[in-house]
């Protein structure tokens, strides 16, 4: 007997299931009045991919990776991310004319420049403060992966702010 | 966590036109309210490939879609007006002509396409039977496999299967599901009496069903 993949279900089902609460993950990550925007762009961007993915399982955990993605590329285009060192070797971040308020919108601008697969591990702990087994669950991998790949993220920042 | 509110209409309007704007859809749907109740309209780029009365499940209906035609299957209230507001028109009587493209993607066989290609032949306000329809596509002995050809009309009331009764009286089944086992059989006579072709004396079998 052989597993049948379980077949891709119609797109807005996805949309009326998790668009709530990927609403509230772009919220956090980019702001109220930037949210929707994120969402947006992350569920044309999920649609345009939507007809290679191959099974219909982690579907929600594939949604989150995207929106955050979005949100990261919605901060770097915002200009936020000129404000990053270039390399190892300039200034850590300090925007001088950053707003208290805009303290998460520089954690995502930062997080951005992490290799894919990291920042959003990162983001659920520290942003979203998750425990390793829900952030595990978001992202369809091991609690002992979630671990390794927040500890990955840190490690990154370290070495790119601390050299 | 934070409890999450649902998602405003006007949010769901945009991306579901900028989806359909930038051609990412495979069938977008939304529903109509009718005389003959709540229709799901379901529809490709080529026309509407499905319709379903209020009592076939919805979500059932939008897998099938999305597993036989593609899984970008989005809700638009835009992009389906055009076929939402024919069919209203028609089953409210204003129109008596109701012109909406088909796509008859969801049809399983060429010998089911071939009957519902036959129902062409049967316009408003007349009537065929299983075995007359049979003959006339040229298959004379495949009566009972052109009622069961019906009976899975993706696209009712635009194909006309409605217009096909059993040569023994009566308005014979509609709808081709468990579900439709009542409320079809009344759609069906709603519609031929909207077309004036309701049989003589049929009203007295109601209660019957079939």
């Amino acid at each position: 007997m052989h597993v049948v993949a379980q077949p891709l279900p119609p797109f807005w089902s996805l949309v009326e299931a998790h668009g709530p609460e990927l609403l509230g993950h772009a919220r956090r990550l980019a702001g109220p009045t930037e949210a929707e925007d994120v969402l947006q762009e992350a569920f044309l961007r999920a649609l345009r991919a939507y007809p290679r993915l191959r099974h219909g399982e982690h579907l929600r955990a594939w949604l989150y990776r995207i929106t955050t993605n979005v949100a990261f590329d919605h901060a770097a285009r915002n200009g936020r991310r000129r404000e990053l060192p270039l390399d190892a070797a300039s200034e850590p971040v300090a925007p001088p004319d950053r707003a208290p308020a805009a303290e998460d919108d520089a954690f995502a601008a930062l997080i951005g420049t992490l290799p894919e697969g990291t920042r959003e591990a990162l983001a659920l702990r520290f942003v979203d403060d998750l425990p390793y087994d829900q952030i595990a669950r978001r992202l369809g991998c091991s609690p002992a992966a979630a671990r390794q790949r927040v500890s990955t993220a840190v490690r990154t920042l370290r070495g790119t702010l601390a050299p | 966590m934070t409890p999450a509110a649902p998602l405003s209409p006007a949010f769901l309007d945009r991306l579901a036109t900028a989806a359909v704007g930038e051609g990412l859809t495979d069938a977008v749907y939304a529903s109509v309210s009718t005389p003959v109740g709540r229709l799901l309209v379901v529809q490709t780029a080529h026309g509407v490939c499905r319709i379903a009365f209020a009592f076939e499940p919805e979500d059932r209906i939008l897998a099938d879609v999305a597993a036989r035609i593609g899984p970008r299957v989005v809700a638009s209230r835009d992009a389906t007006a055009a076929a939402r507001d024919a069919l209203a028109a028609y089953l409210e009587g204003e129109d008596t002509e109701l012109d909406v493209p088909v796509d008859l993607a969801l049809v399983r066989t060429p010998f089911q396409r071939t009957v519902l290609e036959g129902l062409r032949r049967v316009p408003r306000g007349s009537v065929t039977t299983y075995g007359e329809l049979a003959v006339a596509i040229g298959r004379p002995k495949a009566t009972r496999a052109t009622g069961t050809a019906l009976g899975r009309n993706p696209v009712p009331i635009v194909v006309p299967c409605h217009r096909v009764l059993p040569r023994g009286g009566g308005v014979g089944g509609y709808g081709g599901s468990v579900g439709s086992y009542l409320a079809g059989p009344r759609v069906k006579r709603a519609l031929l009496e909207l077309e004036g072709a309701l049989p003589a004396g049929d009203q007295l079998n109601f209660a019957n069903g079939s």
